[in-house]
């Protein structure tokens, strides 16, 4: 009964300088509106991210090119070629199932008037077989295609969508970069593999891509399959040394490509996920600190401005630690009322920015609304400490006379 | 350097018994705030002892002196000290919210309406007249139906008329069974109390039963005077007559 009323009695002081008192509160939905913002982006930013990353399989091994030691230039350095691919294969029979060497660029793809610009992938048959990706209609790049550089396509759900509508695509001449292929197939709907949005994309032979539309001798990157997720370790040693001795690197010197698993992926992504982690926090950091002092010097001047009042209460009765909570309550209630606040804001402008930018979905755990409330009340009660000490120290006979 | 120590009370010894009526009287400085202060255990005199109601109050704990504070002492200012931002009814629960004991709010209404006080309930002291904001201050000082009522200079903010009507109050409350000790350097309030004690100096100087002659001669002391001093006024005298009878003029 006696906290309801010391509640009370706080609302109605705060209310009585309503103006101040929201003023005090900025600071912390500021801060708790940052804090929630950053983190919903971030989670819902991990979670797409985390989402293609599973996409690509946990049994494969991805090669770049360049080496991950050279300060991360990994593009700079080309060095994969088709003939790896078919090595690794050959040489890892009892670990690797298929390798689906690739070459990526961007193109503008025609059917009569109607064009698109899509990603151009130039792959063999193991693609689709590696990534379980198959083509509703017609078929897929076949070994024939690869070694005769044909002029054909598979073409992406949404590509074959936009250009021929409803009509039959198998059988037509499309236009990419200003050279005709045969369309061939149509690949199902599948969204993203990886970060690429494949039903956005073109599929030709590897040998037409690098050759004829490209110009490339090196490949993107390649893909392989492991017999097995769990020997993938293995796999990984098994296509380095292929790679080594196959780009004839000497013992000691760095390697000239790169190889990832999803797992890699993802804690490479982990750490940037951290970086930007930290970084957001920290000014949701700072500002809850700024929204801390905002705080106790409100509540200094509102123990300055009230210190008649604090010796009456202490001349009728209460103890010195009945107006230390008094004024802790205060406190907390503006705090708590401003992480209240800046709990819906930050959820507010978090939605706001994921509707109208459309890059991912926006997720809000709900433990970090707790978080934030519970961060909040702390603040409140660091921030009210000093000033309700002070109020409570007064001597009443002193606070009586204050003019 | 410099520097001087300035006793505001030097060897005070009374008692006051339960159910008398009061005034301590003396100029600014005399010391008669600071001894109620110490009667009402807001104060610790450096040496010394003060005992009330049988207890050693010098070894009382905080939480003791909170609380005999809220059960048996009312207090009373010159300067009201209400709470302005809340209601008479929320001023005069401000007693009861230390009580440790849920409350209701007609113990406060009873306050109210022993000061006359029961239909200004849900205005603000900013609203109210000077005498209203002291009754008021004094239903707050008595909600807790206290033994011991202390007053410092009552009447000091009030006109004559609204002085005598707070008096009148103290009556009441005294014929009511409260004790009460008021403070003030109004000789002409002073003596409408039972007992006079006079202060100088942080000393006690008198220490009287107020009879009906002495009363007599010092209000008819103060009638005259203030006609005196109504005349005068034209002449450029600022000084009170109550002033000037504390001073012993």
């Amino acid at each position: 009964m006696f906290h309801v009323r010391l509640v009370l009695a706080a609302l109605r002081g705060l209310h009585q300088n309503l103006l101040r008192s929201m003023l005090a509160t900025l600071g912390v939905i500021i801060g708790v509106g940052a804090v929630v913002a950053a983190v919903s982006v971030l989670e819902g930013a991990e979670r797409e991210v985390l989402d293609r990353f599973e996409s690509l399989g946990a049994d494969q091994v991805i090669v770049f090119n360049g080496s991950q030691r050279r300060r991360h230039r990994v593009t700079q350095v080309s060095s994969l070629l088709p003939a790896d691919a078919k090595l690794i294969e050959r040489e890892n029979e009892d670990l690797i199932v298929a390798t689906a060497p690739q070459s990526q660029g961007f193109g503008q793809i025609k059917y009569r008037e109607r064009n698109t610009v899509a990603s151009v992938l130039g792959t063999t048959r193991a693609y689709a077989v590696i990534n379980s990706y198959n083509v509703s209609k017609g078929r897929f790049i076949t070994r024939q295609d690869v070694r005769g550089n044909s002029m054909v396509c598979v073409l992406g759900h949404r590509v074959a969508q936009d250009l021929l509508g409803a009509l039959p695509a198998v059988g037509k001449s499309v236009r990419i970069n200003g050279k005709t292929f045969i369309v061939v197939g149509v690949m199902e709907e599948r969204g993203t593999l990886g970060f690429i949005e494949v039903d956005n994309q073109v599929i030709i032979p590897l040998t037409t891509a690098m050759g004829r539309m490209f110009g490339q001798r090196y490949l993107t990157w390649l893909v392989a399959q492991c017999v097995d997720a769990h020997r993938l370790p293995a796999c990984v040693e098994r296509v380095k040394r292929t790679l080594r001795a196959s780009h004839r690197i000497r013992a000691g010197a760095d390697d000239d490509f790169t190889v990832f698993t999803q797992e890699q992926i993802k804690q490479n992504f982990a750490q940037i996920a951290i970086i930007f982690a930290v970084v957001l926090y920290s000014i949701a950091g700072i500002s809850i600190v700024v929204g801390a002092i905002g705080i106790m010097n409100i509540m200094l001047v509102s123990v300055t401005e009230r210190t008649r009042e604090i010796g009456v209460r202490i001349a009728v009765g209460a103890r010195r630690f009945d107006i230390l909570k008094q004024f802790l309550t205060e406190a907390s209630i503006i705090s708590l009322f401003g992480g209240g606040l800046g709990v819906v804001c930050g959820w507010a402008m978090a939605n706001f920015l994921g509707k109208y930018t459309q890059v991912f979905d926006i997720y809000t755990p709900p433990m970090i609304i707790l978080m934030a409330l519970v961060m909040a009340a702390v603040v409140g009660i660091i921030s009210g400490i000093y000033p309700a000490i002070r109020a409570a120290r007064l001597d009443p006979v002193q606070a009586l006379r204050f003019e | 350097m410099g520097e001087s120590v300035v006793h505001a009370l030097d060897g005070v010894d009374l008692t006051i018994k339960e159910g008398e009526f009061v005034s301590i009287a003396g100029a600014s400085g005399s010391g008669k705030s600071t001894l109620m202060h110490i009667l009402g255990c807001l104060d610790r005199p450096t040496s010394g002892v003060l005992e009330f109601q049988g207890q050693m109050v010098s070894a009382m704990s905080e939480k003791q002196l909170a609380r005999t504070r809220n059960q048996h002492v009312g207090f009373v200012f010159q300067t009201f000290n209400l709470i302005n931002r809340t209601t008479a009814l929320d001023n005069v629960c401000v007693p009861l919210m230390y009580t440790r004991q849920s409350f209701s709010k007609a113990t406060a209404r009873k306050a109210l309406k022993r000061v006359g006080l029961e239909q200004r309930a849900t205005h603000k002291p900013s609203e109210m007249s000077g005498g209203e904001c002291q009754r008021l201050a004094i239903a707050r000082a008595i909600v807790n139906n206290p033994s011991l009522l202390l007053a410092d200079e009552p009447t000091g903010n009030l006109d004559s008329r609204t002085s005598q009507q707070i008096i009148q109050t103290f009556h009441e409350l005294h014929a009511g069974g409260i004790t009460i000790v008021l403070v003030t350097h109004e000789m002409d309030i002073a003596v409408q109390t039972d007992r006079m004690i006079n202060m100088r100096d942080g000393r006690v100087v008198e220490d009287v039963v107020v009879d009906d002659a002495r009363r007599r001669e010092v209000l008819t002391f103060t009638r005259d005077a203030q006609t005196r001093f109504a005349r005068q006024r034209g002449l450029g005298t600022k000084e009170s007559p109550s002033a000037r009878l504390a001073s012993g003029a």
